[in-house]
């Protein structure tokens, strides 16, 4: 009796530290980001339509955790980032961050009706430091866009650091847009116009 | 268009432009785009087009109700289908193959010449390929980038590709004379439309030329790996980052 207990708790907890693993995976940490963000903005989209702010500020709650903001900018900044002080490079990442969260809210308000999101099983062995999430929206006419997220692994866990939409992607747009720029104006310009909406560098 | 005609038009774009040389001396990506000095001015030269065409685009956009420009747009896709499918033969993609054959005959017959996309309904999924992706998938994998005249961003590789691929199609081979005329021009008007919506953001851009150029090879990328293409090399970046680069070696053909 006692030990068939212990076997059933044995049994609970290696299911409980599966299931932990599991949930922790790129794909399943898309599938419940996304799909909470999703369902909440078909569910209230009139009402973010007249508080686009409170759209940012649930999306900023929900997506930043799984972003790798500094890792991002790094990339982006590319050469154009060498001898920078560590904390213009983390300036540059919040203000970078902060224009995706506003692009991915505006992005969201502009289907019409109901939004959904489709995320593809993944493909391959996870042992790579990178990994790919292939997620399919719906879109208002009934088709279909290509987003897919690039993930890192990190001491912290998985992290998104990329966005590709249909093939381009936003770390490769962006950093020809931005290099040049800071090596032409310094990155303090840069920095500044791009976190006072002076600059919408579209994908 | 037809091709003897393009081509006059290409020379006389190159005199005009060899005219307005202004030095971009600067070579933004000399991998993919070591002939950005020439891009640029094609590029200008477009946009200067742009200003007689968009108003045109912007009233047909005005006028035409969206169901209606969706049909226009299923249309030109439909006469895209020979395309198409000759390509994913010489692919050996058989199966998608078929799938093409049968939605241009379901749609250019129960779909109004194409207008409605009943294959899309029927559960045929739409494909594209041109003989451009057929070279890449060939071996013929990276190609410098090439601004036409005219019709905008292609590569040295997909520009002739797309003469030959419009030989046989049914607006070049088929259909002829004024009809032909006429059907380039809306489509050209019809593609101008769909793009109104991008263009405040590749107005705002640092560089609309640079981000005009990478979204297209990007997208191009996709269309070539049928969705699926591999993902960046992003350490190459994180090495920009890090350390001194490689020169840049601008040899592709």
């Amino acid at each position: 009796m006692f030990r068939g207990l212990l076997l059933a708790f044995a049994c609970l907890i290696s299911q409980g530290l599966f299931a932990q693993t599991q949930a922790d995976e790129p794909v399943a940490l898309v599938e419940t980001i996304t799909g909470h963000i999703f369902a909440e903005v078909s569910e209230n989209l009139e009402e973010y339509k007249a508080e686009p702010g409170k759209l940012e500020a649930l999306v900023r709650d929900e997506l930043l955790p799984l972003l790798d903001i500094k890792y991002s900018a790094r990339l982006i900044l590319g050469r154009a980032g060498r001898g920078l002080a560590p904390e213009k490079v983390d300036e540059f990442a919040t203000v970078m961050s902060n224009l995706l969260v506003s692009r991915y809210s505006s992005g969201l308000l502009e289907f019409s009706s109901k939004v959904d999101i489709r995320v593809l099983p993944q493909r391959g062995e996870l042992n790579e430091k990178i990994t790919r999430v292939r997620t399919r929206v719906t879109i208002a006419d009934g088709g279909e866009a290509p987003v897919d997220y690039a993930f890192r692994k990190t001491p912290d866990g998985w992290k998104a650091f990329d966005v590709i939409i249909e093939g381009i992607s936003y770390i490769t747009t962006y950093r020809n847009q931005i290099m040049p720029e800071v090596q032409a104006t310094g990155i303090d310009s840069v920095i500044e116009r791009i976190g006072s909406g002076q600059l919408e560098i579209a994908e | 268009m037809s091709t003897r005609l393009y081509f006059i038009c290409v020379i006389c774009a190159g005199l005009l432009l060899t005219g307005c040389a202004g030095t971009q001396s600067r070579n933004t990506d000399p991998e993919n785009d070591p002939w950005e000095g020439y891009n640029r001015k094609v590029y200008a030269f477009n946009e200067g087009m742009d200003k007689v065409v968009r108003p045109v685009a912007v009233g047909y956009d005005r006028i035409m109700p969206d169901p209606l420009q969706t049909g226009v747009g299923n249309f030109f896709r439909n006469l895209d289908a020979p395309i198409t499918f000759i390509n994913q033969v010489l692919q050996g993609k058989l199966k998608q193959g078929g799938t093409t054959a049968g939605r241009f005959l379901l749609n250019s017959t129960l779909g109004l010449l194409g207008f409605i996309d009943v294959a899309s309904k029927m559960g045929l999924p739409y494909y594209n390929e041109d003989l451009g992706q057929t070279l890449a998938v060939w071996g013929y994998e990276d190609s410098r980038y090439m601004m036409l005249p005219f019709l905008g961003p292609s590569t040295f590789r997909d520009g002739p590709a797309r003469i030959i691929d419009n030989y046989y199609s049914p607006v070049g081979s088929v259909i002829g004379g004024n009809v032909r005329w006429g059907l380039f021009l809306v489509r050209g008007v019809d593609t101008r439309a769909r793009f109104l919506d991008q263009d405040a953001e590749l107005e705002q851009a640092y560089d609309p030329y640079v981000l005009m150029r990478d979204v297209w090879l990007q997208n191009r990328q996709y269309q070539i790996y049928d969705g699926d293409p591999p993902l960046q090399d992003y350490d190459l970046y994180l090495e920009d980052f890090d350390e001194e680069p490689e020169p840049g070696t601008g040899n592709t053909p």
